[in-house]
This record gives C-alpha cells, sequence and structure tokens, in this order.
C-alpha cells in the first residue's frame, strides 16, 4: 500500500509548482536584455545586475539593512538565551504570564505595531530610523529567539550541567562548555529567524525611515515606480542568498530544528 | 526532570528575563501611547470622536469588510493546498521528504516583496499566464488578475502557506504510525483511517495553521499593495495611507487599535476552542 494516495500527492506537485515557478520566472526575467520585463528573457544580459549595483541608494539601504539584522540579531540572542535560561531552568510565580507577554509583539499586526512605534518615537522627539527601527526588529525578533532557544534548551537535561558542577566548574562555565555547544542546531535556527525577521520586515518598518531606509523599503519603492527588470536582478540576489543559507543549515544542523 | 539547581536565589530569573522585558515594555508603551492618541479629538481634547468616524462611514467600513472577506474565502483555499502538503511530507520518503522541506523552508525564508513581486511577473496581462493563452487564442483578452481582486487572492493564498504547513506538519509527524496499522487491520480502506483517525488528531495543526494564515491575510499590506496596485487597498493599507499620506494620526490609532482589538478577539476565540478540541479529545 503505497502512504500517500494521488490526491495529496496531486496537490502536493501543484503547491510545489505554485512556490518554485514565480521564482524561476524571476531570476529568468532577471537575465533579459530588453527594456520590458519578459519571461522567457528576450537576449541574455547582466545589465540590470550591473544597473543595481550602479543605484547609490540600493547600495546605502543594503549596508543600513545588514547593520540592522546583525544588531538585532545579536542583541535578539543575547536576549532569548537569557530568558529561556530564566524560562525554562526556573520555577517562580507568575512563568507562564512572563513567557506569553515576551511572545505578545508577534499577535500585533505588523502595520499596527509599526504605526504605534511611529506614535511614541514622535511624541519621544526620536526621529532616528537606527533607535527606531532597532528598537521594532528587536522587538520582532526577541520572541522568536525566546521560543527556539527555550524549545532547544528543555531538551537538555540539567544533570549534564550538575555534574559539571560537581567536578568543579562554576555554573557559568559549565553552561558555556556543556549546554551552549549542545544547543547548536537552536542557536543556528534562532539566528536565521532573527536575522530574516529583521533584514526583511517592510510593513512595520516603512513607518520608521525618517533619516535612513532599508533594502525592503527601497525595493517596494522602485518595484510601485518603475517597470524594468532592476527589482528582478535583486530579488534573484535575495533568493540566491537565502537558498545558499537554507542549504548550508541543511547540512550543519538539518533542517528538522527549523521545521519544529 | 526540569527542576532548579539547589543553590539558587529569587532574584536571578528577574536579573535574566530583565533585558527582554524592558524590551517589551518599549513595545507597550508604544501601544498604549496609541491608544492614548486616538482618544484625541482634532482639536485634542479627549473624546470617542476618531472611533466614531470610522464606524459610522461606510467608505472606512468597506475596508475591514473587504479585509474580511477575502481572508474568509482565501485561509480555507490555503488550508486545502497546505494540508495535503503537510501530509505528503509527513508520510514519505526521506529524500522526498527532504525535497518538499528545502522547497518550503526556501519559501519560508524569501522576502515577501520578492514573492509578491514575483507574482506580478506571474499574473500580469504579459506575465505567464496570460501569454500562452492569448497566444494560443484560448482568451481574446487577458484575464484580469494584476490590480484586480483575482489577482490579491493568489497571493494571499500562495504566500502564508508556509503558515499552514508547519504547524499541520508538526502534528503529523507526531502522530503514532501504528495507528493507521491497526486501524488497517481491523478492515478501515485509507480514506476511511484518513478520516476517522489521522484527520482528527491533526486538528490542532489545522486550527493553529487557520489562525495563523487568516491573521496573515486580514492585516496583509504588501501583497494587495504590489499586486493591488492601489486598485484593491486592504484595512492595513488604509491605515498607512492615514499615518504617511493624509498625516491623520489620530485617526490612523483609532483604526489600529480596532484591527488590535479585532485581533486579539480572534486570537482568544482560537484559544478557547482550542482548549476545547484537547478536552474533547484527551
Amino acid at each position: 500500500m503505497r502512504a500517500v494516495g494521488w490526491f495529496a500527492r496531486s496537490v502536493t506537485a501543484l503547491v510545489v509548482i505554485c512556490m518554485l515557478v514565480p521564482l524561476i520566472v524571476v531570476v529568468g526575467a532577471s537575465l533579459g536584455g530588453g527594456n520590458e520585463i519578459a519571461f522567457p528573457p528576450n537576449g541574455l544580459s547582466l545589465r540590470w545586475y550591473a544597473n543595481v549595483f550602479e543605484r547609490q541608494r540600493f547600495l546605502t539601504a543594503f549596508q543600513f539593512s545588514l547593520l540592522l539584522a546583525c544588531a538585532a540579531t545579536s542583541l535578539s540572542l543575547v536576549i532569548g538565551l537569557l530568558c529561556s535560561v530564566a524560562l525554562v531552568r526556573y520555577r517562580f510565580v507568575g512563568r507562564d504570564a512572563v513567557a506569553n507577554l515576551l511572545n505578545s509583539p508577534l499577535m500585533v499586526p505588523q502595520v499596527v505595531l509599526g504605526m504605534a512605534l511611529l506614535i511614541l518615537f514622535s511624541q519621544a522627539a526620536i526621529v532616528s530610523s537606527l533607535i527606531g527601527l532597532g528598537a521594532l526588529h528587536l522587538i520582532l525578533a526577541v520572541p522568536y529567539t525566546v521560543r527556539v532557544l527555550s524549545a532547544a534548551l528543555v531538551r537538555l537535561p540539567v544533570s549534564l550541567e550538575e555534574a559539571a558542577v560537581i567536578h568543579g566548574a562554576n555554573r557559568l562555565a559549565a553552561f558555556a562548555m556543556i549546554t551552549m555547544p549542545n544547543m547548536k542546531p537552536g542557536l543556528v535556527a534562532a539566528t536565521m529567524f532573527a536575522f530574516v525577521t529583521s533584514f526583511d520586515n517592510f510593513t512595520a518598518s516603512q513607518f520608521l525611515v525618517w533619516d535612513r531606509t532599508t533594502l525592503p523599503v527601497e525595493i517596494y519603492a522602485y518595484a510601485m515606480i518603475e517597470s524594468d527588470p532592476t527589482v528582478c536582478a535583486i530579488s534573484t540576489m535575495l533568493i540566491i542568498a537565502t537558498v545558499a543559507i537554507v542549504v548550508l543549515a541543511e547540512r550543519w544542523v538539518g533542517l528538522e530544528t527549523v521545521t519544529g | 526532570m526540569q527542576r532548579a539547581l539547589p543553590t539558587e536565589r529569587n532574584a536571578t530569573p528577574l536579573l535574566l528575563l530583565l533585558p527582554g522585558l524592558l524590551t517589551i515594555a518599549v513595545f507597550f508603551a508604544a501601544v498604549v501611547t496609541t491608544g492614548a492618541t486616538s482618544l484625541l479629538d482634532a482639536q485634542g481634547g479627549w473624546s470617542l470622536q476618531q472611533y466614531a468616524r470610522f464606524l459610522s462611514d461606510g467608505f472606512y467600513r468597506d475596508f475591514v469588510w473587504r479585509s474580511f472577506r477575502i481572508a474568509g474565502y482565501c485561509t480555507p483555499i490555503t488550508l486545502l493546498l497546505g494540508y495535503p502538503f503537510a501530509y505528503t511530507m509527513s508520510r514519505s520518503s526521506p529524500p522526498v521528504r527532504l525535497t518538499l522541506t528545502l522547497v518550503l523552508v526556501v519559501q519560508f525564508f524569501t522576502s515577501y516583496i520578492v514573492r509578491t513581486y514575483a507574482l506580478i511577473l506571474v499574473l500580469g496581462n504579459n506575465g505567464i499566464i496570460n501569454r500562452p493563452l492569448l497566444f494560443l487564442g484560448v482568451i481574446g483578452r487577458p484575464i484580469p488578475l494584476l490590480f484586480h481582486e483575482a489577482g490579491v487572492a493568489i497571493a494571499l493564498i500562495l504566500v502564508p502557506l508556509p503558515f499552514m504547513i508547519f504547524p499541520i506538519y508538526s502534528v503529523l509527524k507526531n502522530i503514532e504510525p501504528n495507528l493507521a496499522v491497526a486501524a488497517a487491520s481491523l478492515g478501515a480502506n485509507r480514506t476511511r483511517t484518513f478520516w476517522e483517525v489521522t484527520f482528527p488528531l491533526s486538528l490542532p495543526g489545522v486550527l493553529a495553521g487557520i489562525v495563523l494564515v487568516f491573521l496573515f491575510d486580514l492585516t496583509a499590506y504588501i501583497m494587495p499593495g504590489m499586486l493591488g496596485g492601489g486598485y484593491f487597498n486592504m484595512i492595513a493599507n488604509f491605515i498607512q495611507e492615514q499615518a504617511m499620506a493624509v498625516l491623520d494620526k489620530r485617526f490612523a490609532s483609532a483604526i489600529s487599535i480596532v484591527l488590535l482589538l479585532v485581533t486579539l478577539l480572534i486570537l482568544y476565540v482560537i484559544h478557547v476552542l482550542g482548549s476545547r478540541l484537547r478536552g474533547a479529545s484527551g
């Protein structure tokens, strides 16, 4: 008996097509030589890639997005690690309430979150994109790092650390040398979630681009005005980067950590 | 298995949580400030004027109705596409499962802007759906997809698929495979085994997927923005427009609070339903 029937297999094939075809079209169209977007491309050229690198605004926005994503990722990993230790390894009054509280930003629609931070920071007369977007991306990334790292920590028995303590290590050393290495899959998954959450965020971020803009905001603005294949070229580079990261993660820790 | 180490004092967890709680405090401060802003009238006095304005005008209510309507019919279609995918993924041989997981995870981590933009190329009048049909003479003029509800709906069905598939998959893969074997040995065919054993056990995942996708669709900004091209704005686009173009932050705050309350209400109802479900099956 086959495990999966024809209906489930056909729908799965259809979904795979729906997921892959648009991305293939973008990659194909980015290589076009004409001024219009076409698939299959008419003529092959890399001129739209050149156009991306000639435009200072894409490069500046990319640098700022990268800076934000690195800052939000590293800070949210530290915060997430501290919180998950508190939530998993300690018993205290209101522990479930705190866990829900740390998760609460994910329940708020992106547009409301962006709007709310815009109101808060304009009231406080802080109109710096670095501070505003830094706060936003941290608020969005912390729930993921807390959740993923808690799930990783819960699987590790505390007795491993206790054994190290009995043999003379202090608590911090035991955690750093015994627990942390065993959390590697969780740490990799948390890093991916945090980085992508920050780097790709558009809907909430567009409210806070006072003095600097991010790459998604620039791409959206360009795509709404121009209709040449430049956005296809940027998209292709982002798709390639995503595929590379996912394949690396699979090789390194396996994707089961990501799919949960 | 999980217990505190014997030497701990009570202040330690609070200190560990402090940076996380500070981050959340900024978030709550922002929501409270927005709530306060929404209660100011045009002259700056306290009133419910913004809410009255939003609720009394049919033009504004239309955005809410339209968002609910489109989320209401896109979510079941996403379920219909996502469930068989999750099922196939959970029951396939390791190589097939790995391939499907790779496709899904790449999809999940690819930026919304890129995935939505890609759909413009597929759905446009010159896109890969319309052009071959026009060329073959199947249709006389392009099917109106881009800048119409159909295009936005297609995006809202396809883009949130990972949010439907992940929770269903994580429930399905943990269902004891011997249950299906037992059902088969008792004479149930595959269809009956699925509907009477597997599907009921997977309901918590289905419920989680439905909530995530419904809320994604209800509050979507990028898909109506890019594929609707201004002709098919939903509630999130309207909030953004009021805040950033009309510069009426008090009104935008009021609509934001309405959207937030609607979201929390839906989450609460689903939470109650989910508890009943667990109570019934356990």
